[in-house]
């Protein structure tokens, strides 16, 4: 603490020493409101700036001291015309850190780039909004569970700033009404739980004067050393985001222990310091969200969810005391219709930068953006400067792997929370590429068994039983190639009996004579073909058993032929001798009976032979 | 943004997720089961190469979609 009040002197010293005023700007009016409320610091001033000069002016600087600026994580210049219930749209500024010559080495100059120049006697209304992180420093710096965490912040009382302040007020709220101690000046109130310093008239430029306010703040004081999230698009219809938490109560350390039953007892008193519980603020329809770390899952959490967003409660597994750290992972699925968007032949992401969790720190944020297989010419849009490079990360059915899109951001606080955009092309048809994957994977599989059962396996090709199996595997293939013939045999016996009865119904003779020439060709046909069959059975050893059989099943499809083509020639006879119904059915009677007892055998015989 | 962006949805919606995960798993194993009837019933001198190829292809795709939609269903977003 010393070092730093005495830092303060010799700045001071050199803020009386040089020069005063950089432009001609005086700040007629000036409003500063400093919220402790929570472990972020955030500073909103509004300040009315006037051209006393001759000269056009076209920027405005701000000057925040070293020990401050450090711990700058959000800075925001907007500013709007008119006044009031006519005020215009609001526009915000672009702001950059500058060196401009003969400024105090102690400060860091920042420079807002106005939209149109300032005229001579014109004024304008600028709104800063700055906030900083780790800048409540917690004192005493380490406190038992049961005690209460007291936290200092300094300021200066003063708007510290190169040009001329005409009037200025500064007013500081606290998170309670409890405050040990807090720098009195002229004009310093304290109501309630807000301390207001000024009005003060006329102070030069580069007027400091110190203010600490010593004060209790319980508030959660959750600080992420590291944060990494991980948002990974899927065109099949999901945008899933993974995010890696490392985190650290950042205030007072715990010291002589923790007590589990005072705790347990009086959470409010015996562990006023601590926090419990975290509520991460997810976008609508966010669906199956989980929360674990490396023990595995964490049950401790609750879910909600609306229109407007979802809301998830997570409780570490332990209270969270000063120093204390915790790690977890938090994931939810999103869909993708919400985020992703297509516009001028590039698809874009559309989404939150910074941590869904209310009022956390985040010291080293890493977004990384993994993007479909297959995307091309990438960039990537975000309101704020970060670093950014690529990678490439290997998942679920990759070949090449997937782009990532990594953003690297230091002192992340919640107003990061703005959309970014990440472009890039996409053809549909890459969408293909996994479920091809797969179908070429299953076909492997099949192309696999087929070799299987195509190869020869055995090792010794002259073995005696290695022989006889080749040639019963012979004699089985020459059995199924009789009984496929036969098989046809037979639809031409169906078709013969089809034709006769087209023939009773419209008496067409012809046809029905020319189906009786094609269906004996066939049968022709095919005792050619059986021929050779029959004849290597009856030779083949292998076969003796299966060939009483076959033989038997031959001879009674070949009697069937003939009764087939007696019984089909007497009908057509009858036909043309215009022979009355009852006559043919007493002709062809003995051969239908015959056909119908020869037809069973056949069939029966054919079961068998099958079965051998 | 200018040109009123569109949002990009997936080309099936996710609710058919697991009825088409079931319905084409279930016609690929059908297939599947052909083939393997096929390989064992016939033997080794005539059996049909082209046929067991056209099987196998079927069998194939009706089991990699089967699939592709069976891991998106269980969230896998691949």
């Amino acid at each position: 603490m010393g070092s730093r009040f005495a830092f303060f002197f010799l700045f001071s010293s050199i803020a009386i020493l040089s020069t005063p005023a950089l432009s001609d700007l005086i700040i007629s009016k000036l409003d500063r409101r400093i919220d402790l409320t929570s472990h972020i610091v955030r500073v909103a001033s509004t300040l009315k700036v006037e051209n006393a000069g001759t000269a056009v002016v076209s920027e405005v600087l701000l000057t925040i001291p070293n020990y401050q600026a450090k711990n700058l994580a959000f800075l925001l210049a907007s500013s709007y015309e008119g006044k009031g219930k006519t005020k215009g749209p609001t526009i915000s500024l672009p702001v950059e850190v500058v060196h401009p010559k003969g400024m105090p080495l102690d400060l860091t100059t920042y420079s807002i780039s106005l939209s149109k120049g300032l005229e001579k006697g014109e004024s304008l209304t600028l709104d800063v909004f700055a906030a900083f992180s780790h800048s409540l420093q917690p004192f005493p710096e380490e406190i038992t569970q049961a005690d209460i965490q007291l936290v200092l912040f300094q300021d200066s009382a003063f708007y510290l700033s190169p040009y001329q302040v005409t009037a200025q007020s500064l007013s500081v709220r606290l998170p309670s009404a409890r405050v040990e101690s807090y720098t009195k000046l002229q004009n310093t109130k304290l109501v309630e739980s807000e301390i207001k310093y000024g009005p003060y008239e006329n102070l030069p430029p580069f007027s400091y004067n110190s203010i600490v306010v010593h004060f209790e703040n319980n508030r959660p004081f959750a600080v992420a050393h590291e944060l990494v999230r991980e948002i990974e698009i899927s065109h099949w219809g999901s945008v899933q985001i993974n995010e890696h938490y490392n985190l650290i109560h950042g205030g007072a350390r715990n010291k002589g222990g923790f007590s589990r039953i005072e705790y347990q007892g009086r959470p409010n008193i015996r562990g006023a310091s601590s926090f419990r519980r975290l509520v991460a603020r997810l976008p609508p329809r966010a669906h199956s969200v989980y929360y674990r770390d490396e023990i595995g899952n964490i049950s401790t959490s609750n879910l909600w969810g609306d229109s407007r967003q979802t809301e998830l409660e997570i409780e570490p597994r332990f209270p969270m005391f000063g120093g204390w750290k915790t790690s977890f992972t938090i994931g939810y699925g999103l869909p993708l219709q919400d985020f992703l968007f297509e516009s001028e032949g590039k698809r874009f992401l559309n989404i939150s930068f910074g941590c869904p969790i209310d009022e956390v720190v985040v010291d080293n944020l890493f977004v990384k953006v993994v993007l479909p297989e297959g995307s091309r010419e990438i960039s990537v849009s975000v309101p704020f400067s970060t670093e950014q490079w690529q990678e490439i990360k290997h998942s679920h059915l990759d070949i090449v792997g997937r782009p990532v899109v990594v953003l690297q951001k230091t002192k992340v606080v919640p107003e990061h929370n703005l959309h970014f955009q990440v472009y890039y092309k996409f053809n549909n048809l890459a969408l293909l590429q996994e479920p091809l994957m797969l179908i070429f994977g299953f076909f492997i599989f099949f192309v696999a068994c087929i070799v299987y059962m195509h190869t020869d396996m055995s090792i010794s090709k002259s073995s005696a039983s290695y022989l006889a199996k080749l040639q019963w595997d012979e004699v089985q293939a020459t059995v199924q190639q009789v009984l496929s013939i036969i098989n046809r045999c037979l639809t031409v016996h169906d078709k013969l009996e089809a034709s006769l009865h087209d023939l009773s119904r419209n008496g067409d003779v012809q046809a029905c004579k020319a189906v009786r020439k094609a269906a004996d060709a066939l049968f022709k046909e095919y005792g050619k073909e059986l021929k050779p069959l029959l004849g290597f059975l009856q030779s083949s050893p292998q076969a003796a058993h299966v060939w009483p059989k076959v033989d038997e099943l031959v001879a009674k499809e070949k009697e069937m032929q003939e009764r087939s083509m007696l019984k089909h020639s007497s009908v057509v006879e009858c036909y043309e001798k215009k022979s009355g119904g009852r006559d043919i059915e007493n002709r062809v009677a003995s051969h239908q009976a015959k056909l119908t007892a020869l037809r069973h055998e056949v069939d029966d015989l054919l079961e068998v032979v099958d079965e051998i | 943004m200018a040109l009123g962006p569109k949002p990009i949805s997936s080309p099936v919606s996710d609710a058919w997720y697991p009825a088409l995960a079931f319905l084409l798993i279930a016609s690929g194993l059908a297939v599947t089961s052909l083939f393997f009837i096929y390989e064992a019933t016939s033997s080794r001198r005539n059996r049909s190469l082209s046929k067991e190829l056209t099987t196998g292809a079927v069998a194939s795709v009706f089991l990699g979609f089967g699939s592709l939609f069976l891991l998106l269903s269980t969230g896998v977003y691949v």
